[in-house]
């Protein structure tokens, strides 16, 4: 096998590895956790995404949002079609890992309700689903996965571009304006906790030494709220961050992180927490985990089931 | 003053298909524009009678044109024949489809039924 070193200098040269035989087991395994978390979140975000289009307002939305499952689904494909690739037992992944260790963000189990939430997602999960992959898209040092983001990178703004529409849409009229900002109010602190640890208490640099991706949790979670926040200010949607000119930054005006109350929908901006207690929330995962895992393993179950049932009537026969 | 054909031509021309940052003049969804005094009318076509955007193309196009001076009353009108092929798509995203991974460039048009 490929040494650290031989993997870090073709790397540096600015080199793409290719396949298995080019990759240390330090490299693999870092792309591997990558990988795992990409396609757990594109998965599930499904299920997600479909709880929420129960409340689409008319067929053309229900449509629309449909489209999006489609493309989300064929991004996770992507992700786990790499893993089998590097020799990771996809199938065992899907269908038998417990659903408390898959590894998408907390805040897909939390459920969408409304159509509001639901396009909020769109303009908050789905721009930072586009900021972390657009990252690996321009960044990452594995070839075959650079490749098959070029489309899911435009994919993905399509599926901002629907949630702003609709956000913009929804805040011309006060009732639609009010739904709005109750959503944002928990969405928002979210997604910005989705981007991960801080940079100095991040305990992954593999990721980065090996390029896997190029930006850090706080660059990219910077980046999205340099997006984010002007345009709910300019909907008259107001968000707990501001620009602060002296730093050139966004800037929270609320400790990160805190207390959060899932089952409410509620952040105690009061009450502080430490990352601790944030991973073990992540690791207990929320109210609709196991519900949506399910969801994704349903039609499979029913198969086993009939294949076992049709084996017994043959060995009967 | 009323608005002129030519200028709709170039507003449409700034309306994007929202899956692909593509015009929709250019991927060929616009069908013909009439201007009669202050009134405009747009026929417009999808990729597919199950496309996704049908009402959120016709409310871009509906938010364009409102900014445009001098038009009055948009209607927009949806025409399925003939059917889009990707044929239709102009030569200006050729390339622009490619980089995202879109074949379109078909050598013929198919004709008749199936």
């Amino acid at each position: 096998m490929v040494t650290d070193a031989e993997v870090l200098e073709r790397i540096r040269q600015g080199g793409l590895i290719e396949s298995v035989d080019e990759m240390s087991e330090a490299y693999r395994e870092a792309l591997r956790v990558t990988l795992i978390v990409s396609g757990d979140t594109e998965l599930l975000s499904a299920p997600a995404y479909y709880h929420a289009a129960q409340q689409a307002p008319s067929v053309n939305a229900y449509i629309s949002l449909m489209a999006i499952i489609q493309d989300e689904l064929g991004h996770a494909h992507i992700a786990y079609r790499i893993l089998e690739d590097i020799g990771v037992d996809v199938e065992q992944l899907i269908y038998e890992r417990p659903p408390s260790q898959w590894k998408y963000p907390y805040a897909f189990d939390v459920p969408l309700e409304s159509w509001a939430e639901m396009v909020v997602a769109n303009a908050f999960y789905d721009r930072a689903g586009y900021k972390l992959l657009g990252d690996v898209y321009h960044h990452t040092s594995y070839g075959p996965w650079k490749r098959a983001l070029a489309k899911v990178d435009k994919e993905e703004i399509f599926h901002v571009r629907h949630g702003e529409m609709w956000m913009r849409r929804l805040a011309r009229d006060p009732d639609g304006r009010a739904e709005l900002q109750r959503a944002v109010d928990w969405m928002f602190p979210l997604t910005v906790e989705w981007f991960g640890l801080p940079d100095d208490l991040k305990r992954h640099p593999a990721q980065l030494t090996f390029r896997i991706k190029g930006l850090s949790n706080d660059q990219l979670r910077q980046s999205w709220l340099r997006e984010v926040v002007p345009f709910c200010e300019s909907i008259g949607i107001r968000v707990p961050a501001h620009y602060d000119p002296a730093q050139d930054k966004y800037v929270l005006d609320y400790p990160l992180p805190c207390e959060f109350d899932p089952e409410e929908k509620r952040w105690h901006f009061d009450r502080p927490c430490t990352w601790d207690d944030v991973l073990r929330r992540w690791k207990q995962r929320g109210p609709y985990n196991e519900v949506f895992v399910e969801q994704v393993r349903r039609g499979y179950r029913q198969l086993r089931t009939w294949q076992a049932a049709a084996q017994e009537r043959f060995e009967w026969a | 003053m009323g608005v002129t054909v030519e200028e709709v031509w170039q507003a449409l021309q700034t309306v994007e298909d929202p899956e692909l940052p593509v015009s929709i003049v250019d991927l060929g969804l616009v069908r013909g524009v009439r201007v009669d005094g202050d009134d405009v009318t747009v026929e417009v076509t999808f990729t597919a009678m199950g496309c996704p955007c049908i009402g959120w193309i016709q409310e871009d196009i509906r938010t364009c044109l409102a900014r445009l001076p001098g038009v009055g009353r948009v209607e927009v009108r949806v025409v399925w024949d003939p059917p889009w092929t990707p044929a239709d798509v102009r030569p200006p995203a050729w390339e622009t489809l490619a980089r995202y991974g879109v074949v379109v460039r078909a050598r013929t048009r198919p004709r008749g039924g199936l």
